[in-house]
């Protein structure tokens, strides 16, 4: 449908509020045609505020903007393109409908707008909520709908003057747990669909690895990382991005302590390593013996804290403490002795600067087949 | 798939770069951001044009204090227009600035201290009935109890006149002289009439703030307290007081700061025994010509109204750190009467009566009779409202139905008051969405102050200042004294603060987003303007706009010295009649405001479903 969605490239993106730190730093970011990216990051790291710079609803201090052909924002070329006029979609945290207007009239504003004629709008305006499934609630006002409703119909709105490209602050943050899954799978459903270039704000790692083609990874306004949501997870560039990705987060080791210089010693590394990682579910109990190509330790049970579907246990070696999570139940008690094994391809590398380590090959066995 | 993807492994964030690219490309930019999103030039145009409103007067009427004016070149022995200590001297040392100024300030002072505390004895008796009792009928009090601040500011004082009148001054006496009752002086007019009227017309006031924060603070703060084993006394001492010191303070500042600026009370209960206050000194040094001491003494009721709001912010800050309003601050948390009920519900009607029923009944009374005090069939007339032909009433031979009086006041009332009120409310609303809009930017925050300014300044000082400043042709805008512009501007300027502060906080608690989402749809500015923020704001619009209109309709004390014989008001209409003493048209005056004022408030907030004395109560 959308065969004509454009690229997002942003080329030295800056932007500051007068003092403090900068917003975002010399952002250079491509947004390939009919991606789908997350900008993932902690609550300050500039996520929404690019997404608003795309949008056109945040000025830029420095840098270029250009969606496809078209420059939208150039400071060096005192170029702005501005919103109303940018053919963007925006749905917004809290959804933002309109309380003046029923269901109806707010789908059908931006047709309005357009001078799309009334047989022609009302087939358009049915359609969005058919879309959306909220049909039903066509003469209602946003007031009388719940949550999940209002931000169907905000989609809706969206939709309905066919942008080319979404954009999405945090749409899922204020729903329930389950309609946020629901939700998910509605929008990656949209996406495969109608291939739009969708740009999508999270601070949710979950919600950017189950519906991204790529993840951008911000923190203080600075791009830490882009890449397919896949190789985020398995080749994090420095170690921010390995601890936020990742629930629980990634077991950074300093290679100060005893365990840590026994598995740098173990992997006999090529350059100069300041912290090993390892996930809590590449993290194995033995109770056989130790298998070859692993680097193996013995530790004190924590805690054991079952979830369910699998058991995550806290244990310590020395005064490190490791995380791991077992698909098999895990029946230690607090103080008894674990044997760990962690296979050599699964231990990351990062170096003073946090940043991995060129040589690491980690996960190259396992994941990248 | 992904595998062509590899991740850009970014490298720790370099020192700083300069800026790479050019000032002026930035403001080529910046330019082209601003032609597309009007918010600035508005919010700079805002600006200007305020600061110009209330900066410029108020320059104006500083200068004039220290540059001899047409006349007194011979009595200061400088030339005219030269800089002189002249009106500083005779306002502050000479033989007359006892007259002046020294007795109108202590007046003054008396009379404010005493209001307050008028004021909040009854006005905290009143909240604390209404938000910590099971008092009877606790919704129709709060709605009754309000009423008082709806009615013009000196009904009080035609009401007491009518009651307490003796032969001093010209004209009827009052009831209780017509009975034979002698009321002395002191009783009739000056410090005790006036402290006793201002206290019973701003009562409700320290009731609304007070009742308000009593309502916010967390029980459990209170709570906590009883459970550590403290007495109800010992709680009510160290922490229900401490905390409630905040809005007892800023209530007792307010109204000390209303004092300053308030005028028809102390003209009407003051002037028959020369119980001058700064206002009423100032209004005669208007009425008298002499602008160089106008000018100091609006620059004294200046400099302390500022004083007393600073104070104010300054004290509301300090204690703003330990003022904790809790989710559960609303938890009603009633202290049961028991046998004081039936005397707290009687002293609470009481005072309804005491500060609306019997001063309304009063006037309503003194406007049908002939003679005061007289019950006979043949006293009681409708002449003073429907009579063709008054005899022996010169000025006004009429009743006040007839004529073109009244209704040319009522009308110019009407359209001024009314310009006024809109000006203000769209006002009030655009500087709320600069305000919302630019946030973050410089504009934001200066446009935020400017607005607040005039509510510094007593607004029978910047009745002055205006008149000060626009009495002769300055520049491109005209002399506009006499004129209706002077008097829109003026109202408008003076209410600005109430307006914009309402609109902020509708535009602050809407936010930006629904405009936005406009955008996004690809409405333009008038459109967004139009569709969106508009009809979302209606209600906010409407109130702003209507609340100015009953307090300016009300209003004396900035028009008084702005009217000329061609725009006469309602309220300048009845204060006339006053000085004519046609006691009986006066009041008849002011129970048409009084009525007018109230029906319209009524209607507001039955129409919007707001209410003055919503949370209280209830």
């Amino acid at each position: 449908m959308a065969s004509t969605a454009p690229t997002i490239s942003l080329k030295g993106v800056t932007k500051s509020y007068g003092t403090g730190p900068l917003a975002v730093d010399n952002l250079d970011l491509v947004m390939p045609a009919r991606s789908f990216t997350c900008l993932l990051g902690p609550s300050g790291c500039g996520k929404t505020t690019t997404l608003r710079m795309i949008a056109g609803l945040e000025n830029l201090t420095d840098g270029t903007i250009t969606i496809g052909d078209r420059i939208v924002d150039s400071v060096p070329d005192g170029v702005f393109v501005p919103p109303e006029k940018r053919g963007m979609g925006l749905v917004f945290q809290n959804y933002a409908l309109w309380p003046h207007l029923t269901v109806r009239a707010n789908v059908e504003f931006g047709l309005r707008i357009r001078k799309v004629a009334a047989a022609e709008r009302r087939k358009v305006v049915d359609d969005a909520l058919a879309t959306m499934q909220i049909g039903w609630a066509a003469d209602r006002y946003p007031s009388q709908l719940s949550g999940g409703q209002q931000q169907r119909v905000s989609l809706a709105r969206m939709l309905a003057v066919k942008p080319e490209v979404l954009l999405l602050d945090e749409p899922l943050s204020n729903l329930d747990a389950r309609l946020r899954l629901e939700m998910r799978a509605e929008l990656k459903r949209l996406h495969e669909e109608t291939g739009h270039t969708v740009v999508f704000v999270t601070h949710d790692q979950l919600e950017a690895m189950t519906m991204a083609t790529h993840v951008a990874v911000m923190k203080d306004g600075v791009l830490q990382q882009l890449a397919a949501p896949l190789e985020v997870y398995h080749r994090p560039a420095n170690t921010f991005v390995a601890e936020f990705v990742g629930s629980p987060p990634m077991n950074l080791i300093d290679t100060t302590t005893a365990i840590g210089a026994q598995a740098c010693a173990y992997l006999r590394p090529a350059g100069d390593v300041a912290t090993v990682g390892v996930r809590p579910e590449h993290v194995r109990v033995v109770t056989g013996p130790a298998p070859d190509d692993a680097f193996t330790f013995d530790a004190t049970v924590k805690a054991v804290l079952p979830t369910g579907s699998s058991w995550t246990v806290s244990v310590l070696t020395g005064d490190t403490e490791i995380y791991l999570v077992s698909t098999e139940p895990v029946a230690a008690r607090g103080g008894e002795t674990l044997r760990c094994a962690v296979a050599a391809g699964s231990l990351h590398t990062f170096g003073k600067d946090g940043a991995r380590l060129a040589g690491d090959n980690a996960m190259e066995t396992e994941w990248a087949r | 798939m992904t595998r062509t993807l590899r991740g850009t492994e970014v490298d720790p964030p370099p020192e700083k770069p300069p800026a790479r690219t050019g000032r002026g490309a930035r403001l080529r930019y910046r330019l082209g951001v601003a032609r597309r999103e009007p918010t600035l030039f508005l919010g700079i145009g805002l600006v200007l044009v305020l600061l110009y409103l209330v900066i410029a007067p108020l320059v104006s009427i500083i200068s004039d204090g220290f540059a001899v004016h047409f006349g007194d070149d011979f009595k200061a022995g400088q030339p005219v227009g030269a800089l002189t200590g002249y009106y500083l001297w005779r306002v502050f040392r000479s033989p007359v600035s006892t007259e002046l100024f020294w007795q109108p300030l202590v007046n003054t002072l008396i009379v404010a201290v005493g209001v307050t505390a008028v004021a909040l004895v009854l006005g905290g008796f009143a909240a604390f009935l209404l938000t910590r009792t099971d008092v009877k009928g606790r919704k129709a009090l709060a709605n009754a109890l309000v009423v008082p601040y709806m009615l013009p500011s000196w009904t009080f004082a035609l009401a007491w006149l009518a009651l307490f009148k003796n032969g001093r001054s010209g004209g009827q006496v009052g009831l209780l002289q017509a009975w034979g009752v002698n009321t002395p002086d002191w009783l009739a007019y000056g410090a005790v009439p006036i402290v006793i009227c201002l206290g019973l017309h701003y009562f409700p006031f320290v009731l609304l703030l007070f009742g308000n924060a009593l309502r916010r603070l967390d029980a459990q703060l209170e709570d906590s307290a009883r459970i550590l084993g403290a007495s109800r006394g010992t709680v009510l001492r160290r922490i229900t007081l401490p905390l409630m010191l905040p809005s007892l303070s800023s209530s007792t500042l307010l109204v000390f700061g209303r004092i300053l600026g308030t005028f028809g009370t102390p003209y009407i209960l003051g002037l028959p025994v020369d119980f001058n206050l700064l206002s009423t000194s100032l209004f005669s040094a208007v009425r008298s010509g002499q602008q160089g001491v106008t000018a100091v003494l609006a620059t004294v009721i200046v400099m302390i109204g500022v004083a007393m709001v600073l104070f104010d912010a300054r004290l509301v800050r300090q204690t703003r750190r330990f003022v904790t309003v809790g989710a559960k601050g609303a938890m009603e948390r009633t202290i049961a009467l028991g046998r004081w009920a039936g005397l707290a519900a009687t002293g609470a009607w009481t005072l309804f009566a005491l500060s609306v029923v019997v001063p309304v009944a009063t006037l309503a009374l003194t406007t049908v009779t002939i003679t005061p005090g007289v019950f006979s069939a043949d006293n009681f007339t409708l002449a003073f409202w429907t009579a063709e032909h008054l005899p022996g009433a010169p000025g006004f031979p009429h009743g006040v139905l007839r004529g073109t009086e009244l209704w040319s006041a009522a009308w110019n009332s009407v359209r001024i008051v009314g310009m006024a009120a809109l000006i203000c409310g769209l006002a009030g609303l655009l500087i709320g969405y600069v305000v919302v809009r630019a946030d973050r930017s410089p504009i934001a925050k200066v446009l935020r102050q400017v607005s607040f300014l005039p509510y510094l300044v007593p607004g029978i000082a910047f009745a002055a200042a205006f008149l000060s400043l626009f009495a002769v042709q300055r520049g491109p805008i005209p002399a506009l004294y006499g004129s209706i512009a002077l008097l829109v501007v003026t109202l408008a300027v003076t209410h600005l603060p109430y307006s914009s502060r309402s609109g902020i906080s509708a535009m602050t608690q809407l936010g930006r987003e629904p405009e936005e989402a406009a955008q996004m749809a690809g409405a333009r500015w008038l459109t967004r303007i139009r569709r969106v923020v508009v009809p979302i704001q209606r209600g906010p619009l409407i109130t702003g706009i209507v609340l100015p209109f009953v307090s300016g309709i009300k209003e004396l004390s900035i028009v008084i010295m702005l009217t000329t014989g061609g725009t006469q008001l309602l309220t300048t209409l009845s204060i006339n009649l006053v000085d004519y003493a046609y006691a009986q048209m006066a009041n008849a005056v002011i129970l048409i405001i009084a009525v007018l004022s109230f029906t319209i408030t009524y209607l507001t907030q039955r129409l919007t479903r707001t209410s003055l004395a919503s949370g209280l109560g209830g």
